[in-house]
């Protein structure tokens, strides 16, 4: 998945909390999201799932399957947890018995069975959090979008989120996770991407960057983007594309 | 779709507030068919413009009580923009259905409509399907109201609450029997005079294009404040 020159605003009159962002994910990759409070990492992740359309440039290659975790789990709804799961699963186009499967599986796993029938305004933030959790993970997902997962969280589950990440990873999934409690540095090999006065910087793991070559090429200027996405397409990460000085092209 | 259609109806009434517009509509009918008996088409064509607001406020409800991050998290989980948007209007005409079912009942529990009484009246089958035919023509008309007046839409309860009271004012005030810009507005009141006099075939057809054409253009502007969230 990628996007290319996006940029957003929530209004006319808003400035703009992301200008120009070029990044892309490949299954099977992990990026963390890093940046200050507000500097637009949920914006971001909301782009890449799906809930935010740019307000210029564009979303390419959206997996189809999507789980998204909200930073704060919407626990201001009257259901119970096995109500919600199965809805949220029968939402996922899952069959009424794989929708209950998936929520006994998960909730087994996330450790909240024994709320399974409170109701969701009854739940504490960690329990809440984890029902968004399994919510996003009741149909194996193409792109996870993990908004600071660890809120709330004790200290087993806590424990358990890079095992669920690691997981959707190793199955061709590629997962997006926002974090500011350094947290992130339990998943090693995840690319980082800082966000920051509205652009986003891609930071390759130290591990990726050993045995790297630059290979500089020079294609005429209209060709550049094109040039630039299918080296990108092929694989290959593109640093920068830069005006070329004639003196150099022999 | 389906599962998330029927996701926001069961949270509408488990919430409670689906009790609401409800009790509002009974109400209104009530004081409606307090003041004795009319002829079914009269008194239905009379039933479905008061009941236009209170099927708005209904929609805008429904289409309230889900979060605001719920909302978004169905939209992922449907995976498409328009599914999430058709499931919430299509919920809301459900709801709104239901109501006019009580709307058409009620006025034989109180004894609210009268047979014909000379043979120059129309019989009561055809006031009972032009009655029907009004109340039908008012719920997407209703539905695209509440749509647009619903928080996803306007992102503010002050402007969500000034589009539905104004929308709802503007069907009366621009459907007035003088009104300089009829077309405007829904013709719910446009229909309860036509059923008050027993419309033609040209009336029908007129008065239904233009609800259908005045809901499709309310409802591009739902779509379009939404096209981004």
């Amino acid at each position: 998945m990628r996007l290319e020159d996006v940029w957003l605003r929530y209004g006319r009159r808003t400035p703009w909390v992301l200008r120009g962002v070029d990044v892309e994910i490949s299954p099977g990759e992990v990026a963390v999201v890093l940046g200050r409070n507000g500097v637009g990492k949920s914006t971001l992740l909301q782009l890449a799932a799906g809930v935010l359309r740019p307000t210029r440039g564009r979303v390419r290659d959206r997996p189809r399957v999507v789980g998204w975790v909200p930073e704060r789990f919407p626990a201001d709804q009257p259901f119970t947890i096995r109500q919600y799961l199965t809805s949220m699963g029968r939402l996922r186009g899952l069959s009424a018995a794989a929708s209950r499967d998936a929520t006994g599986a998960w909730t087994e796993r996330l450790g909240v069975v024994p709320y399974l029938d409170v109701r969701l305004p009854e739940l504490s933030k960690g329990t809440a959090q984890k029902v968004g959790l399994a919510a996003a993970l009741l149909r194996p997902p193409d792109l996870l979008v993990l908004d600071e997962p660890w809120e709330g969280l004790d200290a087993a589950t806590r424990e358990q989120v890079p095992l669920l990440i690691r997981q959707v990873r190793d199955g061709g999934g590629a997962v997006l996770v926002s974090d500011h409690r350094g947290e992130t540095a339990r998943l090693p090999g995840a690319r980082q991407w800082s966000v920051a006065d509205g652009t986003v910087s891609v930071t390759v793991p130290e591990s990726e960057r050993e045995g790297m070559a630059v290979v500089e090429v020079a294609v005429p200027a209209t060709r550049a983007a094109d040039t630039a996405a299918a080296l990108r397409a092929a694989g290959h990460q593109v640093l920068r594309v830069r005006q070329a000085d004639p003196s150099e092209i022999g | 779709m389906f599962a998330l259609v029927r996701m926001r109806l069961t949270g509408f009434v488990r919430t409670g507030r689906a009790l609401a517009p409800l009790i509002a509509g009974l109400v209104v009918l009530g004081v409606l068919y307090g003041g004795g008996q009319a002829q079914a088409g009269e008194a239905y064509g009379v039933s479905a413009a008061v009941l236009f607001p209170v099927l708005a406020w209904q929609a805008k409800l429904l289409l309230d009580a889900e979060p605001d991050v719920q909302r978004r998290l169905a939209l992922v989980a449907v995976g498409s923009r328009y599914r999430e948007l058709v499931a919430g209007l299509l919920a809301a005409t459900l709801a709104a259905l239901v109501t006019v079912v009580v709307a058409l009942v009620l006025p034989w529990l109180v004894g609210g409509i009268r047979g014909p009484r000379s043979a120059g009246e129309a019989p009561l089958s055809e006031g009972i399907t032009l009655g029907v035919w009004a109340h039908l023509l008012a719920v997407p008309a209703a539905v695209a109201l509440g749509a647009l007046a619903s928080r996803a839409a306007t992102r503010s309860t002050t402007y969500g609450i000034v589009v539905l009271v104004g929308g709802a004012v503007g069907a009366v005030v621009m459907g007035l029997k003088n009104s300089v810009a009829p077309w405007l507005a829904p013709p719910v009141m446009a229909t309860a005079r036509a059923l008050s006099g027993g419309p033609d075939g040209v009336a029908v057809v007129t008065l239904t294009l233009q609800a259908l054409l005045w809901s499709a253009a309310v409802l591009t502007g739902y779509a379009w404040l939404r096209r981004r969230w």
